[in-house]
């Protein structure tokens, strides 16, 4: 199948994290953008087009261009 | 209504009934070492958007070493589903089912919109989570939370971090006389003394933030905090005397000084 090395290689792909244009380079996975982002996957939790991704189905995403990223951590707060 | 037993919330028993707020503190540090000195096991947090600038500023790790229970908050939410959508964020992280919903649209005084805090927490309830409404003071909404299946309700003493105390004492007594679920003060409260106040009113639980976090010495007034906290559910389970409109005399009024001149 070609989607197999297609899905491998690197590309280019404008997106919205937190409010921001950002331009991903990788494969369009979850795991690619926290990499990228340098975000430790354990304490973010990710909403793509305002649907809350389970840890576990993280793998099941695919990143598409225009796509809205929500990456949240925890911060202090009464 | 006397202070059940044990403090008991989502079928989770609890030893202390402080609550701790994380917000607002000096360095991680000061707030890891505050939390220990309160004895707290069940602390708030917030969700805010990832910092690419910074990494590793997180609180996740820091907290789970504690081995304490979090308790994420939704606030930032404006309405119900930005509450809902919170609540699963903050559980995705956290691994706790438990709760606090915030719903309070306007900056300026921070009021819990009773509507969509009420809507939110039902959802919520019925998405297996252990709510903790941050409400307003009022005694029929309390009921319609705790029939909405809250496992507490959390009434304001007053507007948050303003420090003005227990100033819904009156209502407080109402919802307490009613409430079938834990009531815990959430907001407002600034001394120890007023902790201690609400627990003698029949509180099951405080909850505190700035009053420990913007003290001049955030850790020893975290343990200020835990001595009031367990003072006043003493003092509560020995029962405070009945009041007075006159004086009740506590020495003898017998007048043997002047009796030898009558």
């Amino acid at each position: 199948m070609g989607g197999a090395s297609l899905k491998k290689a690197p590309f280019f792909m404008d997106i919205l994290i937190n409010g921001n244009s950002h331009t991903h380079k990788g494969t369009g996975s979850l795991d690619d953008l926290l990499k990228e982002l340098e975000a430790n996957p354990v304490a973010v939790a990710i909403m793509v087009n305002d649907r809350v991704i389970p840890k576990a189905e993280r793998v099941a995403v695919t990143l598409k261009p225009g796509d809205r990223v929500e990456v949240l951590s925890f911060m202090g707060g009464g | 209504m006397n202070i059940e037993k044990k403090f008991v919330l989502g079928g989770q028993e609890f030893e202390s009934r402080l609550l701790v707020g994380t917000g607002k503190f000096s360095s991680v540090e000061v707030m890891l070492a505050a939390i220990k000195a309160s004895g707290t096991q069940l602390v708030t947090v917030a969700l805010r958007r990832f910092n690419r600038e910074r990494p590793s500023d997180d609180l996740l790790s820091p907290l789970a070493k504690l081995g304490i229970t979090l308790v994420p908050n939704t606030s930032g939410a404006r309405n119900a589903l930005e509450a809902v959508r919170a609540a699963m964020l903050g559980r995705e992280l956290s691994g706790s089912r438990f709760v606090k919903v915030e719903i309070h649209p306007n900056p300026h005084h921070l009021m819990p919109d009773p509507i969509e805090t009420y809507e939110a927490a039902k959802q919520l309830a019925k998405e297996g989570f252990i709510v903790l409404p941050y409400m307003p003071a009022d005694p029929v909404l309390a009921k319609r939370l705790e029939d909405a299946g809250c496992a507490a309700v959390m009434p304001l003493g007053s507007a948050i971090g303003s420090g003005h105390g227990l100033s819904t004492t009156e209502m407080m007594k109402l919802i307490i006389a009613d409430s079938g679920i834990p009531v815990i003060v959430d907001a407002g409260i600034r001394s120890p003394s007023e902790a201690a106040a609400a627990m003698e009113l029949g509180c099951s639980a405080v909850l505190v933030n700035s009053a420990i976090a913007a003290a001049g010495d955030p850790v020893a007034m975290a343990a200020a905090f835990a001595m009031a906290v367990k003072a006043g559910v003493s003092a509560r389970r020995a029962g405070l005397m009945a009041q007075s409109c006159y004086a009740v005399a506590t020495s003898p009024l017998t007048s043997f000084l002047i009796e030898g001149k009558t």
